[in-house]
């Protein structure tokens, strides 16, 4: 150190929520993991893509957790490994290059990552470099599930040995669970892991962090952005105007220790008291018709609302951080198919009713909701100014679970899309319409720029 | 450089060469090692704290100085060393073979290749949680920066003295350029005198550090013991954070904590909130003087390890306190059935 030199505080300040905390409570320290977790919580199986959306030998690029991911299906298998090539840090999915069935090379200098191990296998130029067989790149473990592919988003230096099954991140299953958590009003919820299960759905971008979009899932207030929604006067519903906890215990939460962990709601018992009316505002709910349903969440942020939106179906919804400020929604619904039949007749059905007038219509109303709280909580203030209130209960407790069992937050995304906000590239991207996203952009004509 | 390796080839026949390594605290290591391996990875098979990266002669990590006999740059390899450089004798030990018995020195300490280095901080707050005990909060000054371990520990020239004393770091590497310190205060003492009536927000203090072989070891999966006592809590406070943010499965955590009177023990919020972060994590608090209430027990914190139930021998374990209770904790383990190389220890004196 120059003693000439004058010593000054440092004038880059580090995001930290916790330094200026205006409501500091011990309940507020409590989830400070969760509020540092603006990139998501890493070391969780995450939806990557439909089946569908990776055709045999195809390439896609996304991102999760500020962690860039290049999938590929060879011979049916799908491998996943980190999307920045080892040596200059080029996403390999932008232009898709394989020789072979068993590696990915990068498009630019020929690094080439075996799909097993992300192992750097050779060079196309430089076969005997020592980099070869020594260095490499992360590789994430997949698995299959009813039409979706689910990746184990991990941290470069997670072992392997200590991934845990899929269905540690997958809602608690049902009938196993039917004694522990009684559903009298509708028939056990079919999981994405039981035998025959279908999923449909539908996944896009939304403009908030992530925790946003997942608080909102369960949030037992927002009936009210739903009151004019076609599919619930379509289907004659009268919900209430709000539901509020009525119990010492209106939430219970699951945390088996092989099991998922997270938070379920009594809804619909006598837990949770229904809102019929607002005199001052002259509103009455006169007779319920009630469509029952009952919401859980578990880490890291996969919602289930069993029997929604009928009988034998359930909704899953995950809200997959791609950066600190985007989320790729996903909205999808199961029911166990027995036979072709029973699959066309959901497929039908789905087609025709759930997908426009529930996965659009409904849902899109929380798309919209989300957003406008986006700005409040988007430069972490929000965090410390919000006033909640009794029905956040919800909100506080899962905050409280998900700080206690992930398996890691996720650190900003370093080198990687939407990591600078203001990057030439993004902006270039913007003006020619295209928003920032979830899947890589590909590099279509290799003569035209 | 047709030269340079032609030399190379012909040394080949050599056989091995001394090597004797200089770190920059004095610590020396010499070794046998073949001709024509590279000097970085038969070091590191050796087990010694080089540092390093990329092991192909490229990112300069492990950069050190040929100060006595002859080494060249392994055949078929490159460094990305000047000329100049090499002139210097400047070598990357990843790219380097000795041509017959040398030596190089390295800039950093034998603690786990780091570098000590001297930096100023602020202050930015001073926190009695204890009668005795005060939580200090420095924060690094612009470009100044020191790397530790969980657990080591750094010196503090005590400002308008010129004292110095140490302190284990209670915060984690994640948290720099904040730096968390707990100190015992000691009637005269002069960094107790400072703290009470000089320390305010805002104040410039020298630091120099990391210090010490008492860190944490990464990686491992076995049941942790931490036995604390006093402001020997600090270094576990780094660990227990570290562990909580490491990646895989974690390690159960038996921290058990005494301090000399329940009036007297500190941060019982602040491992509260550990507890409830890390659900592997539980916590013994003694106190050596009554009454104590509930769960807080009367005795020292050593003898409570193993009262709850056996203890697994392959456990590691972390003791930090009163050279006394260290000795008694050792002895304790290795009776519970710890391996004494299991048992890693940092003991302080009051100064």
């Amino acid at each position: 150190m120059n003693e000439a030199s004058p010593i000054r505080r440092r004038t880059t300040v580090r995001m930290s929520t916790s330094d200026k905390r205006l409501n500091d409570s011990a309940l507020q320290s409590q989830y400070q993991p969760y509020k540092d977790a603006a990139w998501g919580f890493v070391n969780h199986w995450y939806p990557a893509l439909f089946s569908e959306e990776l055709p045999e030998d195809k390439v896609e690029g996304i991102q999760i957790c500020g962690i860039p991911i290049v999938l590929r299906r060879v011979d049916g298998k799908v491998f996943a490994l980190k999307d920045q090539c080892l040596h200059r840090g080029v996403r390999l999915s932008a232009k898709p290059t394989c020789f072979n069935k068993s590696s990915i090379t990068c498009w630019y200098h020929g690094f080439t990552f075996d799909l097993a191990d992300g192992l750097l296998s050779t060079i196309v130029a430089n076969p005997d470099d020592p980099l070869v067989g020594t260095a490499g790149i992360t590789s994430y473990p997949v698995e299959e599930a009813g039409g979706m592919i689910f990746v184990f988003v991990r941290e470069d230096d997670y072992p392997l040995e200590d991934v845990p099954p899929l269905s540690q991140d997958l809602p608690i299953r049902f009938p196993e669970n039917s004694e522990r958590f009684p559903h009298p009003l509708w028939p056990a919820a079919p999981s994405l892991l039981d035998e025959g299960a279908v999923a449909l759905g539908l996944h896009r971008t939304g403009q908030s962090n992530w925790r946003i979009a997942c608080e909102n899932g369960f949030d037992n207030a927002h009936i009210l952005v739903h009151m004019e929604n076609t599919i619930v006067h379509a289907l004659n519903w009268v919900l209430p105007l709000g539901i509020l906890p009525d119990h010492e215990e209106p939430i219970t939460l699951t945390e088996d220790e092989d099991g998922p962990k997270g938070l379920i709601q009594w809804l619909f018992t006598d837990r949770w008291k229904p809102v019929m009316e607002n005199p001052q505002l002259g509103l009455k709910i006169d007779a319920l018709n009630g469509r029952f349903y009952r919401t859980s969440v578990v880490l890291p942020g996969c919602l289930m609302v069993e029997n929604w939106p009928e009988e034998h179906i359930v909704q899953y919804e995950w809200y997959v951080p791609i950066t600190d400020d985007l989320y790729e929604y996903w909205e999808v619904m199961v029911r166990v198919c027995k036979t072709d039949e029973e699959k066309k007749a959901f497929k039908h059905r789905f087609d025709r009713v759930f997908m426009p007038l529930c996965l659009r219509g409904f849902n899109d109303c929380d798309l919209y909701a989300r957003e406008a709280m986006e700005e409040f909580y988007a430069d972490g203030t929000g965090w410390d100014n919000e006033q909640l209130a009794a029905t956040d209960v919800s909100a506080i407790t899962w905050r409280k679970v998900a700080s206690r069992w992930n398996r890691g937050i996720a650190k900003p995304g370093k080198g990687v899309t939407g990591a600078t906000k203001t990057s030439s590239i993004r902006l270039r991207r913007l003006a020619e319409g295209k928003a920032p996203g979830y899947f890589v952009e590909k590099i279509e004509d290799v003569n035209s720029y | 450089m047709l030269t340079a390796t032609e030399s190379d080839q012909t040394a080949v026949d050599l056989g091995a060469s001394h090597v004797t390594f200089t770190f920059s605290d004095g610590a020396e290591h010499t070794l046998s090692i073949p001709t024509g391996s590279s000097i970085l990875a038969a070091g590191l098979e050796a087990g010694l704290p080089l540092l390093h990266q990329c092991r192909s002669g490229t990112c300069s990590s492990c950069l050190a100085t040929l100060v006595e006999g002859e080494a060249g740059t392994l055949p078929g390899s490159n460094s990305s060393l000047f000329a100049s450089e090499m002139a210097a004798g400047k070598r990357l030990l990843c790219v380097t073979q000795a041509r017959g018995d040398c030596r190089f020195t390295l800039g950093y300490d034998s603690t786990g290749g780091q570098q000590v280095s001297a930096a100023q901080t602020f202050v930015n707050a001073v926190e009695r949680v204890a009668a005795d005990v005060i939580r200090l909060e420095l924060e690094l000054a612009e470009g100044s920066w020191i790397d530790f371990r969980p657990g080591q520990f750094i010196q503090i020239k005590v400002p308008g003295t010129d004292q110095t004393r140490s302190y284990s770091i209670a915060s984690t590497p994640a948290q720099l350029p904040k730096i968390e310190l707990l100190v015992r205060l000691l009637p005269g003492g002069v960094m107790s005198e400072w703290l009470l009536n000089r320390a305010a927000p805002d104040a410039v203090v020298e630091i120099a550090g990391p210090h010490g072989a008492f860190f944490l070891r990464e990686g491992e999966k076995v049941p942790h013991i931490m036995i604390a006592g006093g402001t020997g809590l600090a270094p576990m406070m780094a660990m227990i954070d570290q562990i909580r943010a490491r990646p895989g499965r974690k390690p159960p955590i038996l921290l058990s904590f005494g301090c000399t009177s329940e009036e007297g023990l500190f941060h019982r919020d602040a491992l509260e909130l550990r507890q409830h972060w890390l659900p592997g994590l539980s916590v013994q608090l003694s106190v050596d003087r009554g009454p104590a209430s509930d769960p807080v027990r009367v005795g020292n914190p050593v003898e409570a390890v193993g009262q709850g139930g056996a203890i697994d021998p392959a456990s590691v374990a972390y003791l930090c306190g009163p050279p006394g209770m260290v000795e008694a904790a050792r002895s304790h383990l290795e009776a519970l059935g710890l391996a004494p190389d299991n048992i890693h220890s940092e003991r302080f004196v009051a100064s």
